[in-house]
């Protein structure tokens, strides 16, 4: 929500003109790393004969016991008395671990990354394994065996291919360099030695003479030790104590035309250029955690969170690559031929720890990401409604009105939410008492509808001994230091002079889970106002410090190991939020699913719970980029995702309020937010139709709960991302490589463009290539419009209250139709089953339903559905509906991170919900009116409306079948035969 | 269904058994099967479909209008009576009906499964009732409160009756006393002016009157500047005390600073250093603030405070009068007692007092024998009669002022828009209410300002101005609830948003007063107010009402 430089928007006095303040924020260009990576990348391609310095020396090659793992020394041609160590490791599903560091140095480089972001270290197979060459060490495997892994040794280089196709492609062009630690002494002292040519000195400068760089390595380092030890941004001096220690890797993808990934930039989905001829941008894409104030709708700044995780995608294969690290990096990104990529990574510290997902295919790579990093945690059900949030919702008499106008315009809500004005002092868990006098009372009050509140608590503490958290963390001394490494940081935030708690301390993480007990531990302060179905938001967690360095923390700060801020900076914004969601997972006993928003995160925040786009603008540009940034975040393993309706700052029209929810009501995670100087914008606040409109978007949203929530059981499981941009959907087809403002949710056959732009009464909707011309519905209309050969682009109905979705012939859609205030009260309500038949007259649908909110579902107590519409026979024209039960079909893959293996159908949950039925099954496309419906031998009630049939190839308004309340169990196995 | 069709059903008959589950009594009658051959028939309400009477809350919505479920949750959008006996029967909407949830409108727990939820009838309809009663006893304390605010109204309206009289009579005095005195001035100037006029063209009163003209400008201007710096300063004084050092803006930062730096103000929230040193640098800088002022004053020249208050007093000069003076003194050369005045220049300054006096009585001698003509007097007597026209012509724009004000006031007095069509309001005007929140102070002064006082000290700001009363689009003028709301409007502006304004939510109660004050938007108030005005007696049939019900609590 936050945004922290109001002022300057105040003194502008134009509050239309929204403006980045980008000069808050370092170009490429002002750090001394990336200019030095990116010279080092200019000259590569100036030079023709460059060549990689670093070699490995093959006499120290050691094979691990595995086989699968092996160990050499690496040497630089440029620095010979520097030693590298390199270890290259292939799991057991194929993934390429490769790992460099430097060997004996100064100091030790920061190798920590992958243990925040990986679930567990990885297994090596004990299958593959390498054979080494005269000049290379390779590994050859896969199911095909048609994987090779090539480590050449001379220069290092390290490909992985597929059919001899070359798929990933490190230290391809040379620009592998891992800056090694000196001190500024042996700098000086080196180069006394060595007699410096001529022609390099500069006579009239002798700042210029004393910076020269090591003479030898000159042509590869460059001529200047441009910043090595000492660097200033805006006032800001960061004095490097330990020198030049950045890593710069060229990981090029020669036969892949599309890479994806690397979140969060507010950009397109397929990545555009940022070096080479004709770039789309000139800046590379930057990680770097930050709290940009109204950022730019399209451009490669960082945003509030980084996931090194990119894949790279053509029609026949897709691979990706993680680079674990949690220090600045700068990713330029070029496309020398429409085919190829080309990828440049420069970071300021760390080890090099590179992961490469071999694929072949989307789902492959996302399962081998996930398998690292772990798969979105199964969010509690009630947190895929709608939740309502503004900054802020002033008293507890305030939350008690907002709750009383939703319930009297009967929209539905599952979350309201409160931001930092509920804290006195902004002292986070303290509630302002003139204010908020009953907060349990309050919370009990929204939870008498079932429904949840949502409180934020941001990392920064204030500095007050009055203030029991910010107490106990100074006793406890797991406070963040100042450059010295002794003395507490301070530093300037919402509660004005502020500390941080340093996550990677472990003895902060007892005491921080102790705080959210209700009923608490018996030592220390724990917060009793609030209640087990209190939940919490994770805010300025990058972190946002006003009055520090690019509005973040100084780099020279120590951490928990004397690591410097700058090794972990990335990284920081998961562990608050790990923390705060293991704490408030452990308040009960059994724990229940916590709920935490960030807006932080890194690989591996999927875990934890959800994220959102940061502080958007209520600007159609914004709407539209969001879309994209769902989606990338989705891409980049993290599918809870959304950004906040309405847009935070600015006061949208109702015409683009309603498209916003158009928009929120198809991503994972919806939530209406606005800024304090915005005007209140609830829905029950528009005039009509606006608030019609939007009252049926809500409830369209809630009548699709059903397939969200599937769809993340899918993704909790095997890591494919809910929303599915069509390259991940449909691999091969080149026409949708590039889409990004339409796409389909989970495995469900729902494709939806939300319309995000003005003055909108049609769009134009993308359909895939598709040889059998398959036959796509009109969720509302029952339009069937037919695909083509060569993808096509059809055009359908938008006016404001239609959203362009549409359902794919061959599949089964159930949902809840019945409208209720909140979500947990639809939990007896009936199921309509919508059959959307494809060219072959058959279909299949899945639904996955738990208690939604606890663990038990790792027990076995949840359903699992199919639902299949098939043809008894070949020639038959009528079609037999089927629910069967999945789980048992599917057991070892049904819930996340346990494989079952036995499964009853009369599981507590399964009892609980015997008396839930279907209620209506709606069949579209059947080609001609059934002569009878039948299940269990007894005749149904159904209606019929003739019109055009799947099989045909003809487009109009399909026919409609709809059967009557079966009263048939939603959890049973049962047939239903349309005789036709 | 057709009327007659009521005739043939009694209702209740209809009510008692045969209504389905969910129907009001008033809707029961259109709830009733149509025979169709051997089965039994219903007809959707808006008539668009007919359906098998079995079908009528059989858990499927078949309706498009979603009449055939009034009794389940299967239709959106449709509702569920609750009999609720023993209290009021109500209608909830259709996604409260088996939701698994007792809500207070439906106190019977009809709309859920039986066993869901008990009856509560009995204690909801006491509890209600008791309300009631309570709210009724209130209006009428309220409204007896109300009816002296109404005879207030009748009492004003006759005092002002009489005022405006008052009033009327005493311009017509005052029209003759200006009459009669506009005449004596005129004939007296007309007597005067020629003379007057050659005396003006001496350069020295024509460079005097530049001087005069270049003055008041330069006054007018002086004065522009001061307004313009105590704006500025005010401006920065509310950035200091307002702004958020959380945004930690720079550009903020350094405006306050350099404002501290030039006021002599003490730091306020200093970011970098702690509260003593603070403390420390801000008095520091206040001395050298004082020591800069004590600048020394040019020989003679008009300090600030002198500029300030006598620079006025000197351009009221009556200058033709001085002019005469001057005359005088020094004589013009056409003034036949001039050589007689310029004497005294010749002669050695220790008998110029005797020669003065001396020649004062001369000149007398020579007026009173017709020599010289007394100019200078004349024209003081026509500025002294100039003054007291000028005197009773302000005199009589006051008292016609005061009568405009006053038929304002009675017109306002009953004018739905202001006072109310009784006068209730009247009695409030300007009545100012407050309310302590947090470090301020509340105030609004109905039908004037509301207000906003910082309780440590600071500026007060203006929350708006009286504007009207509840203007909102569909909102009767006159009708109850148009006095149920206040807008105070253009108050002072927000430093990041619009001006102030303020909402009074008001409600009956036997107090004026403020009950609570809240900033939902940003500038935007809503102070909740009550006042006896707005307690309407009770009408016949609730006074009925409450009697029974007093009884019945005897």
């Amino acid at each position: 929500m936050m945004w922290a430089f109001s002022s300057l928007l105040l003194l502008a006095a134009i509050p239309a003109t929204f403006a980045v303040k980008a000069h808050d924020f370092k170009t490429c260009s002002q750090a001394g790393f990336c200019r030095r990576g990116r010279a080092l990348s200019t000259r590569a391609a100036e030079t023709p004969a460059w060549k990689s310095p670093y070699s490995i020396d093959a006499s120290s090659l050691v094979l691990g016991t595995d086989q699968a793992s092996f160990t050499a020394a690496v040497k630089s041609s440029i620095y010979p008395d520097v030693n590298f160590g390199l270890d290259v490791r292939i799991h057991d599903d194929g993934v390429v671990r490769v790992r460099m560091d430097e060997v004996g140095g100064l100091r030790k480089r920061y190798d920590e990354a992958a243990s925040w972001a990986l679930l567990e270290e990885p297994k090596v197979s004990q299958s593959i394994h390498w054979t080494i060459a005269k000049d290379s060490v390779r590994a050859k495997y896969g199911p095909k065996n048609d994987i090779e892994v090539v480590v050449a040794f001379e220069p290092l280089k390290v490909t992985l291919s597929r059919n001899g196709k070359e798929q990933v492609v490190l230290n391809g062009r040379g620009l592998l360099h891992m800056e090694h630690y000196r001190t500024k002494e042996s700098v000086a002292q080196s180069k006394q030695g060595i007699p410096v040519p001529e022609e390099g000195l500069d006579t009239d400068d002798s700042q210029v003479v004393l910076q020269q760089a090591h003479p030898r390595a000159a042509w590869f380092e460059g001529e200047t030790e441009d910043g090595w030890w000492e660097e200033t941004f805006n006032s800001f001096t960061d004095n490097k104590p330990r020198g030049p220690e950045s890593l710069s890797l060229d990981i090029d993808f020669p036969n892949h035309g599309h890479v994806y990934g690397i979140p969060q930039h507010a950009t397109r989905l397929s990545l555009p250029t940022t070096t080479g001829e004709g770039a789309y941008y000139s800046d590379p894409y930057r990680l770097y955690n930050a709290d940009v104030f109204e950022y730019l709708a399209d451009s490669t700044m960082s945003l509030y969170g980084s996931i090194p995780f990119m894949q790279a995608h053509s029609a026949d294969t897709t691979v990706g690559i993680f680079n674990a690290i949690g220090s600045e990096t700068w990713i330029d990104v070029g496309r020398p031929t429409p085919k190829s990529t080309t990828t440049h990574w420069i970071s300021e510290t760390g080890i090099l720890d590179v992961f490469i997902f071999p694929g072949p295919t989307p789902a492959d790579v996302f399962a081998q990401y996930t398998r690292l990093t772990g798969t979105p945690a199964l969010p509690a059900h009630w947190a895929l409604g709608y939740h309502q949030c503004r900054w802020n919702y002033i008293s507890s008499d305030d939350v008690r009105s907002v709750q009383q106008r939703f319930d009297e315009e009967d929209i539905p809500v599952d979350v309201f939410w409160l931001d930092i004005e509920y804290a006195e002092d902004h002292k986070y868990f303290m509630w302002d008492h003139k204010s908020f006098p009953d907060p349990v009372s309050m919370i009990k009050d929204v939870e008498a509808i079932e429904r949840k509140m949502v409180v934020i608590v941001d990392p920064h503490l204030k500095r007050t001994d009055d203030y029991p958290v910010y107490k106990e963390a100074t006793e406890l001394d797991v406070l963040v230091k100042q450059k010295d490494g002794q003395n507490d940081y301070e530093g300037w935030c919402w509660s004005g002079s502020s500390a941080w708690v340093d996550f990677f301390n472990p003895k902060s993480w007892d005491w921080w889970k102790g705080l959210f007990k209700v009923n608490g531990p018996s030592h220390g302060w724990h917060w009793t106002e609030s209640t087990e179905n209190t939940y919490i938001w994770n805010d300025m967690n990058e972190p946002s410090i006003f009055n520090g360095p690019e509005i973040s923390m100084p780099r020279e700060n120590i951490h928990y190991g004397g690591w410097e801020h700058r090794d972990l900076h990335n990284i920081n914004g998961m562990l608050f939020h790990n923390l705060t969601s293991q704490a408030v997972m452990e308040r009960t006993n059994p724990p229940k699913r916590p709920f935490v928003l960030t807006r932080s995160f890194y690989a591996g925040s999927q875990r934890f719970g959800a994220m959102w786009t940061g502080d958007n603008l209520g600007t159609w540009e914004h709407m539209a980029v969001g879309v994209k940034m769902v989606l990338a975040n989705n891409i980049g393993g993290f599918s809870f995702a959304g950004s906040d309706v309405g847009g935070f700052f600015g006061n949208p029209e109702p015409e683009m309020l309603v498209r916003w929810y158009g928009v929120g009501a198809f991503a994972p995670f919806f939530r209406a937010h606005a800024h304090i100087d915005t005007k209140r914008r609830e829905p029950y606040l528009l005039d009509e139709p606006y608030k019609s409109i939007i009252r049926d978007i809500l409830r369209l949203r809630y009548s699709m709960l059903p397939v969200w929530y599937t769809a993340f059981r899918e993704a909790s499981v095997t890591g494919l991302p809910v929303l599915r941009p069509h390259y991940v959907a449909v691999p091969h087809d080149e026409g949708g490589f590039a889409i990004d403002d339409q796409y389909f949710i989970g495995s469900s056959g729902l494709l939806v463009k939300p319309v995000t732009r003005k003055s909108v009464t049609e769009e134009t909707v993308y359909l895939p290539e598709d040889q059998a011309n398959e036959v796509y519905y009109d969720y509302f209309s029952h339009q069937a419009y037919r695909g083509a050969a060569k993808g096509k682009n059809i055009t359908v109905p938008a006016e404001l209250h239609q959203i362009p979705l549409l359902i794919r012939g061959g599949s089964i859609i159930p949902t809840r139709e019945r409208p209720r205030r909140s979500s947990p009260l639809m939990k007896r309500d009936p199921f309509t089953l919508r059959i959307a038949l494809d060219k072959d007259g058959s279909a299949r649908g899945e639904l996955y339903l738990d208690d939604g909110e606890t663990y038990a579902h790792q027990e076995g107590n949840f359903i699992w559905r199919e639902f299949a519409a098939e043809k008894p026979t070949k020639k038959s024209k009528g079609v037999r509906i089927s629910n069967k039960n999945l789980a048992a079909q599917k057991l070892a893959e049904a819930v996340d991170h346990v494989a079952l293996t036995t499964y009853d159908s009369g599981n507590d949950f399964a009892k609980s919900i015997a008396g839930v039925r279907v209620e209506k099954i709606v069949v579209l496309g059947l080609p001609a009116k059934p002569t009878s419906i039948s299940a269990n031998g007894k005749e149904l009630q159904w209606t019929y409306t003739p019109g055009v049939a799947a099989s045909e190839k003809k487009e109009g308004t399909a026919s409609v079948l709809i059967i009557k309340d079966p009263k048939l169990s939603i959890a049973g196995d049962w047939d239903i035969v349309v005789q036709v | 269904m057709h009327p007659w069709l009521l005739l043939l059903f009694p209702l209740h008959a209809l009510a008692s058994t045969k209504r389905p589950h969910g129907v009001s009594l008033e809707l029961a009658a259109r709830y009733v099967p149509a025979r169709k051959g051997s089965s039994e028939v219903w007809e959707c309400l808006d008539g668009s479909k007919t359906i098998e009477w079995s079908a009528v809350n059989d858990d499927f919505c078949d309706c498009p209008d979603g009449s055939d479920e009034p009794g389940t949750g299967a239709c959106p959008n449709s509702r569920f009576y609750c009999v609720n006996e023993g209290h009021i029967g109500a209608y909830i909407p259709s996604s409260r009906v088996n939701d698994g949830l007792c809500e207070p409108e439906c106190c019977d727990g009809s709309d859920e499964a039986p066993g869901v939820c008990e009856n509560v009838c009995k204690e909801v309809g006491e509890a209600y009732r008791e309300r009631v009663r309570a709210e009724q006893k209130l209006r009428k304390t309220g409204a007896k409160i109300r009816s002296t605010y109404i005879a207030f109204a009748q009492k004003e309206k006759k005092r002002l009756e009489q005022e405006i009289a008052e009033t009327e009579q005493e311009i017509a005095t005052r029209e003759k006393e200006v009459a009669r005195l506009r005449d004596l001035v005129e004939r007296t100037e007309s007597l005067s002016a020629a003379a007057l006029e050659v005396r003006k063209q001496s350069p020295l009163y024509q460079s005097l009157m530049t001087h005069v003209t270049a003055l008041k400008s330069l006054q007018r201007e002086y004065q522009k500047h001061l307004e313009r710096e105590k704006a500025l300063g005010d401006i920065l004084d509310n950035l200091r005390t307002g702004y958020n050092p959380n945004y930690q803006d720079m550009a903020v930062l350094e405006a306050v600073r350099g404002w501290e730096h030039l006021a002599g103000l003490p730091h306020i929230n200093d970011v970098a250093k702690g509260d003593e040193s603070t403390a420390e640098t801000g008095s520091d800088e206040e001395d050298g603030g004082e020591e800069e002022e004590e600048e020394e004053q040019d020989d003679g020249l008009w300090s600030e405070l002198q500029l300030e208050h006598q620079l006025g007093e000197l351009l009221n000069t009556d200058y033709e009068a001085l002019l005469l003076e001057h005359d005088k003194l020094v004589g013009a050369p056409a003034s036949e007692t001039s050589i007689l005045y310029n004497l005294s220049a010749y002669l050695p300054d220790s008998i110029v007092p005797q020669y003065e006096a001396l020649r004062d009585q001369f000149v007398s001698w020579l007026e009173a024998i017709g020599l010289v003509k007394p100019a200078a007097t004349a024209s003081a007597d026509t500025s002294r009669l100039q003054k007291t026209l000028s005197d009773a012509e302000h005199s009589l724009d006051l008292t016609r002022k005061e009568k405009e004000q006053k038929d304002k006031e009675l017109q306002r007095l009953f004018d739905p828009e202001w006072y109310g069509a009784e006068g209730e309001w009247k009695k409030l005007d300007g009545n100012c209410l407050s309310k302590e929140v947090g470090d301020y102070i509340y105030e609004v002064c109905l039908f004037d300002e509301a207000r906003q006082k910082p309780i440590k000290g600071g500026t007060t700001f203006s929350l708006g101005h009286f504007e009207s009363w509840n203007n909102a689009p569909g909102v009767e003028k006159g009708s109850p609830e148009y006095y149920r709301r206040q807008r105070y409007t253009r108050g002072a502006k927000c430093w990041n948003g619009p001006q102030r304004s303020v909402t009074l939510d008001m409600s009956c109660g036997t107090e004026n007063a403020v009950l609570s004050v809240a900033e939902p938007e940003k500038c935007e108030y809503e102070f909740k107010v009550t006042s006896p005005a707005l307690c309407l007696p009770l009408s016949a049939a609730e006074e009925k009402g409450y009697a029974a019900a007093k009884k019945e609590e005897l």
